[in-house]
């Protein structure tokens, strides 16, 4: 049945704050859970249940994009059949536009050349802001049995989850059907909490007419032009989705979500299914003998002489002699040198933090230091 | 194979032998496909020595227990080896329209692939071995055959006199023309030991192949028949001197010392090398995870791996999980190895996805025996259960899983 699926990832999103984490990468590429990026896990879904077909829109800053992915080796989509097609942005031959997309839906309009070569019967849509571990085959077989037009992927906030700002909700009867979208903090009712996990799974014929239809009338946004637009005329379900997810919009958001991993319970089930990701052939976490690390995530090519506590840390980081990090986030190859001290921080790639300084943020806010930073 | 490209120098790696010496680790795996350096196979050594070396074409003899190295080798793509042309081939012995037989010796063994070697037409030949640990350029070494306008090359390293009559070693002129080699002399006349790195100059080597094969006295083997041979007809052979590190992990002894190099800054090998990576085979597992009692010195810890034990002088692998209260200390555990609660583990080396209990001893306690050396080295092999609360002395080799009943 996987077969016959193509995957469509949106690789960035509106509804994004990651300040400095996103300023030199799309939303997808942002590192995730010591060695992974975000597209990762997403890709891994996919690739777990079969599908061997995946295109991902992109719209910019996806140069960091590209260097993980490659030619789709590592999450083995490198395929005569389908594989791995990343859309760069497109103008429309002839139009005065200059490969911006005015939404979701010119998104689609815009890579539809692409998606019509496709000989895939379904398609499945998914942004980046969600990192989950679905099973697609699930999801497919319940949308044709239930007849649907649309299946919505949906979730329940978690006990510890804030619903950020303006996240698309959706109310639905008591046999799933959609009948109508809002956003959280408008004019919603506040019994609704049940919110779009942004997956969505319909024929890929339906879509190319749909894409097609509200083009034509100058609608360009999936949720509103479709999924609102279209609720009272389409049989729209939706699927709750009721394991572990993570969300990722917000800087504050992004640490707390990480800090989740060091939880077993969250472990087990983020990692339940494999996880690929760009293979670096580094070697394995080094630690000296005056190391001290606790409940902390380490990735291969660390080398660890300080000390490290409710941390994650991504490949080749250095921790010098006498420094201490704590519930910080490092990205690959950064260097924190003698006796540096760090609380809520998250360092991006290849920062440099010189001997003895000290940064400290608040869990509500992390100091975030750039990429290439030497501090 | 009209089509193959014409390659410079192509690779023969020798993996076909058992390693007996190895014991239990052996059991199931040839020995190039032991586990060695956290992540590694004793293998990715000279593949990717090759492979940082320019060298593209790589023939794999096996013979011994090929299933396991088989499937690691796969289509080379790790190493970078799925090519257009060349890359990675796996040579078992095969039959032919008038007999097949086994690989009867290291020249016979390169001598029934002749075809596959002509299909790259290649100049010169480097035949290598698949159990030392060592980074090597055969670059560096084809320069220099080329230079001294040899038709054999062999790699050598200075070894301690007392320790030279355990190797094969080239006694030379000044310029390392080699005229004479001997195999394990009681009265070594020289240090140069022999590394079982050659290079021959693929037309003269093919002559002495079907010499060789043709003597039936032969016992058709690089170092008792093909190099005396040579050098009794007075060819030009040299031999290139090695000075970097370079390990034989043939015993349980000196696989322990040489992944215990490996933490010992004073070793001269260095595995974080971005230039010259040793590529290996890498499982899908998330990063590991320490816990909140985990006590780690002096170690090297892979991926997958959960840790809320003492670590101490070790080389853990992927997968591996210490509970809580557990020490393993100047030990090796090898991919997806179990320590339970409160075992302790000392100067053993723990074969793949062995479970062992909690409150167990395994090897030797710390007190260091007389004259600076380490107590003998435990080895527990794969896949077996030791129970709870068992003890297992120092130097014991334990094949099977232990369980409680029939230890009382």
């Amino acid at each position: 049945m996987s077969m016959n699926v193509l995957g469509i990832i949106f690789s960035y999103a509106d509804r994004e704050n990651l300040r400095e984490l996103t300023k030199i990468r799309t939303l997808s590429s942002v590192p995730f859970g010591g060695k992974y990026r975000i597209i990762d896990f997403i890709l891994s879904n996919f690739v777990n249940s079969g599908i061997q077909e995946v295109s991902i829109i992109t719209r910019n800053n996806y140069h960091s994009l590209i260097d993980h992915l490659g030619a789709g080796k590592e999450w083995d989509l490198t395929r005569k059949i389908g594989g791995l097609r990343i859309l760069s942005p497109f103008s429309n031959p002839g139009g005065t536009d200059n490969g911006t997309y005015l939404g979701t839906i010119d998104a689609l309009s815009k890579n539809m050349h692409s998606i019509k070569r496709s000989l895939a019967e379904y398609v499945i849509i998914t942004g980046s802001s969600f990192i989950c571990s679905i099973d697609y085959d699930e999801i497919i077989r319940s949308h044709i049995e239930r007849h649907a037009d649309i299946t919505a992927v949906y979730a329940r906030p978690r006990q510890d989850f804030e619903l950020p700002d303006a996240i698309p909700l959706l109310r639905m009867d008591d046999q799933e059907r959609v009948n109508e979208l809002c956003y959280f903090n408008d004019d919603c009712d506040p019994d609704t909490t049940t919110f779009s996990l942004g997956m969505f799974v319909l024929r890929k014929s339906l879509l190319e007419s749909l894409v097609a239809d509200s083009v034509a009338y100058g609608r360009y946004d999936f949720y509103r032009d479709i999924i609102q637009r279209l609720s009272h005329q389409l049989n729209i379900r939706g699927y709750e989705y009721r394991k572990n997810y993570f969300e990722i919009s917000s800087v504050s958001g992004y640490m707390k979500e990480n800090m989740r991993l060091l939880s077993e319970n969250v472990r087990r089930q983020t990692f339940e299914m494999p996880v690929y990701t760009k293979i670096k052939d580094s070697v394995p976490a080094q630690y000296g003998a005056g190391s001290k690390v606790s409940n902390s995530i380490i990735s291969d090519g660390c080398r660890i002489e300080g000390t490290v506590i409710n941390s994650i840390l991504s490949r080749g980081v250095v921790v010098g002699k006498g420094a201490v990090v704590k519930n910080s986030i490092i990205m690959q190859n950064t260097e924190i040198m003698r006796n540096v001290s760090l609380n809520y921080v998250i360092l991006d790639k290849d920062v440099i933090v010189r001997e003895s300084r000290q940064l400290v943020g608040h869990e509500t806010y992390p100091v975030v230091i750039e990429k290439k930073s030497i501090i | 194979m009209s089509n193959a490209k014409k390659k410079e120098m192509i690779a023969m790696l020798l993996a076909g032998g058992q390693g007996s010496r190895l014991g239990i680790l052996t059991n199931h795996v040839a020995k190039p496909a032991v586990p060695f350096g956290g992540k590694y196979r004793i293998i990715d050594f000279p593949i990717s020595n090759c492979v940082n070396s320019g060298i593209d074409t790589i023939g794999v003899l096996t013979q011994y227990r090929p299933l396991e190295l088989n499937a690691y080798i796969g289509n080379g793509q790790p190493w970078d080896l799925d090519r257009l042309f060349g890359g990675i081939t796996i040579l078992p012995p095969y039959m032919k329209a008038e007999a097949g037989e086994w690989y009867k010796g290291t020249a016979n063994a390169i001598y029934q692939n002749i075809e596959y070697i002509e299909m790259s037409r290649p100049t010169y030949v480097l035949i290598l071995s698949g159990d030392h640990i060592y980074k090597m350029n055969y670059k560096m070494m084809l320069d220099y055959h080329v230079q001294k306008g040899a038709d054999c090359t062999i790699a050598v390293i200075n070894v301690p006199y007392e320790e030279a009559s355990r190797f094969g070693v080239m006694n030379t002129d000044e310029n390392l023309k080699i005229h004479e080699f001997e195999e394990k002399p009681a009265n070594p006349k020289s240090t140069l030991a022999s590394m079982g790195v050659y290079i021959f100059n693929w037309e003269k080597l093919k002559a002495y192949l079907k010499a060789d094969e043709a003597d039936k006295n032969s016992e058709n083997d690089f170092g008792k028949n093909i190099i005396p041979k040579m050098l009794e007809a007075q060819e030009k052979m040299y031999a290139y001197e090695y000075k970097g590190y370079w390990k034989d992990v043939g015993t349980v002894e000196s696989l322990w010392e040489a992944n215990m190099d490996l933490l010992n800054p004073d070793v001269p090998i260095e595995l974080n090398d971005p230039p010259w990576k040793i590529y290996s085979r890498n499982g899908i597992l998330p990063p590991q995870y320490i816990g909140e009692n985990a006590k780690l010195k002096n170690s090297s810890i892979s991926e997958g791996c959960n840790i809320d034990g003492e670590i101490e002088n070790s080389i853990i692998f992927p997968g591996v999980n210490v509970q809580r209260g557990a020490s393993v200390k100047n030990s090796i555990l090898m991919p997806g190895v179990t320590i339970g609660a409160d075992t302790v583990v000392e100067y053993t080396i723990i074969a793949a996805d062995t479970v062992i209990g909690s409150n167990v001893r395994l090897g030797a306690g710390k007190e260091t025996l007389q004259d600076g050396k380490h107590p003998e080295i435990s080895v527990i092999g794969q896949n077996i259960i030791i129970a709870d609360d068992t003890v297992i002395p120092a130097g014991a080799m334990v094949g099977e899983s232990i369980s409680k009943k029939e230890r009382e």
